[in-house]
């Protein structure tokens, strides 16, 4: 690109702005606010606002020195590459694996909040056929992302920030007066605090759409990271203002439960009347449609990055002949939106992205310090202000997010973390089996198998006295000896092989 | 040699129908086909995680039964 056709500070705040502002909003208020820190909450978003814009610095300096396309998966290859990069580019994708298939079900929840209005009984018929509505939302989708399709990012930033501001003016004839936004001191407040902030996390997250996009900024160097605390002061600033009023506008207690419409719906009502319900259902649509396609061409990106390296399958770098685009990357990519969209459950989801997203920032932080270390020389046109103090507090930070969810025993977050576990180890098992010499692959690759299923096998058989009704009992326990068979069987035959 | 072939034939065999079977149950679980969510009792907050260890022991499943497969047929 050259430097005329590329683009300055405005335009880097509004891609900044146009990644993070999107169907979060929608979907993740409303847990944070009726079932874990009720009005505190407000705060919770501006704690992570704080913990994005330390992230970011780190990020602004690796965009910096490193001004190529790939991202997190890029830095983490400079500074650490095999496993480490390995394992960024892969959260990377479960992240957005797991927000695209949240902006899938937002979809559906939205377009069923904008049904409500008009026909009650068609909201119904949304509702419960949330999970095909979904399937044919991602088929669509796959058409236009293998076509090549280009997104709106300045309209419908536009259209967001008039919205909210409409809002923002509208309430102003209201007296607003949240009780409790500051979180309670106590044990138990604070862990809640954390949790809440983890929750709402992903809100932020998507701002590192513009460090990607550095290449095709100008003067990257300064820029990208004024752009990057511009733009994420001001989605502070925004975002804490919205749920302030919609705090403010829904209190809680009393009837509602946010089980009938979402917050931010709610109070959009509230405020603005029938119209105000139909401009913010509208605008959920059109935020979930454009992060699922998002969703898709990062995946795919990420993974054609990842194949090109040679840590996945080639077949994934096959492009379309007539719209060049990578279409096995896209469509393996939607099957996982699918398949975890058709769940439907947004805070299981919401928990999965922010982990997700919370590992990559710490994996970010790391790798400064280590380019910091390795690589003295390398000319950085940004230097993360405090260091050390930065990358470590991110990396603190991050892990603290983790944790507190967890601690917290909301079931949500642990079968969260559970998943995001086991992708890792998933992870792990494949960056060994691909990267080990070819000749004792396929032996290998059968040792680990036969493992896991001895091992799968052994729990079924411990655990289906627990957990299975009793019209399952024979035909677990009969899984089980089967699974723990076949380990011990391709264990016996490979070993001896390796060896 | 004789018997363990046998043995990977039957276990194999087995290994891949029951990896099918609780990937078909994953699909069932997720679409709610014949309301197996109420029938198994399945919270809505530990549908993902029942998916994915679904998902896995099926993936797993397979691939071992076609490893024995393999094995039985002379392949490897």
């Amino acid at each position: 690109m050259t430097d005329e056709k590329k683009h300055g500070l405005l335009s880097a705040i509004i891609m900044g702005l146009g990644g993070a502002i999107g169907f979060e909003i929608f979907a993740l208020l409303n847990y944070a606010y009726f079932d874990l820190a009720g009005p505190s909450m407000i705060s919770a978003l501006f704690f992570c606002g704080i913990i994005n814009l330390v992230t970011m610095l780190s990020y602004s300096e690796l965009s910096a020195s490193i001004p190529e396309v790939g991202g997190e998966y890029t830095y983490t290859k400079v500074a650490f590459g095999g496993v480490i990069s390995f394992m960024a580019g892969c959260l990377r994708w479960l992240a957005s694996v797991f927000g695209g298939a949240l902006a899938a079900v937002v979809f559906v929840n939205q377009l069923g909040v904008l049904f409500s209005v008009f026909a009650p009984s068609i909201q119904d018929l949304v509702l419960v056929n949330a999970s095909l509505l979904i399937i044919g939302l991602v088929v669509i989708l796959i058409f236009l992302a293998i076509r090549g399709v280009e997104e709106a990012t300045t309209f419908i930033v536009a259209a967001f920030l008039a919205i909210f501001v409409i809002f923002l003016a509208m309430s102003l004839g209201y007296t607003l007066s949240p009780q409790n936004i500051v979180p309670e001191a106590s044990g138990n407040g604070i862990v809640i605090f954390f949790a809440t902030t983890a929750y709402l996390f992903p809100m932020f997250v998507g701002m590192r759409a513009l460090v990607a996009g550095a290449p095709q900024i100008k003067n990257p160097g300064k820029n990208v990271p004024r752009a990057l605390i511009i733009s994420t002061v001001l989605l502070t600033i925004v975002y804490f203002a919205v749920a302030y009023v919609a705090v403010g506008a829904v209190p809680i207690g009393g009837e509602v439960t946010g089980d009938e419409l979402p917050l931010l719906n709610l109070a959009a009502s509230t405020i603005m009347g029938p119209v105000g319900a139909i401009l913010f259902a509208l605008a959920g649509i059109i935020a979930s449609v454009s992060s699922v396609g998002t969703a898709m061409t990062v995946q795919s990106s990420i993974l054609g990055g990842m194949s090109r390296d040679g840590y996945l399958p080639n077949a994934l770098l096959k492009a379309h002949k007539r719209f060049g685009t990578r279409y096995v990357a896209i469509i393996a990519s939607s099957l996982f939106v699918i398949f975890f969209g058709t769940s439907g459950a947004v805070e299981f989801l919401g928990y999965a992205a922010s982990f997700g997203s919370l590992l990559v920032f710490a994996l970010v932080n790391l790798s400064l310090i280590q380019l910091r270390r390795k690589m003295p020389r390398l000319d950085r046109p940004f230097k993360a202000p405090f260091y050390p103090l930065t990358p470590l507090a991110g990396i603190v930070m991050s892990v603290l997010l983790l944790t507190f969810p967890v601690v917290l025993r909301d079931v949500n977050a642990e079968s969260a973390l559970l998943s995001s576990l086991g992708m890792v180890a998933i992870v792990l098992v494949t960056y060994y089996l691909r990267m080990v010499k070819r000749e004792v692959d396929f032996n290998r690759l059968r040792v680990a198998v036969g493992g896991i299923c001895f091992g799968a096998g052994l729990t079924l058989i411990v655990l289906t006295p627990v957990i299975a009704p009793p019209s399952l009992f024979i035909i677990m326990i009969i899984a089980g000896l089967v699974s723990i068979l076949a380990g011990i069987l391709n264990i016996l035959v490979s070993a001896r092989k390796i060896d | 040699m004789e018997i363990r072939r046998i043995l990977s034939a039957i276990i194999g065999i087995a290994q891949g129908v029951i990896g099918v079977l609780f990937g078909v149950l994953a699909v069932m679980l997720v679409l709610n086909l014949t309301e197996v969510q109420t029938v198994f009792n399945v919270p809505p907050e530990l549908l993902p995680l029942y998916l994915l260890i679904l998902g896995l022991f099926s993936v797993f499943s397979i691939i071992s039964g076609f490893f024995l497969i393999r094995e039985w047929q002379g392949i490897t």
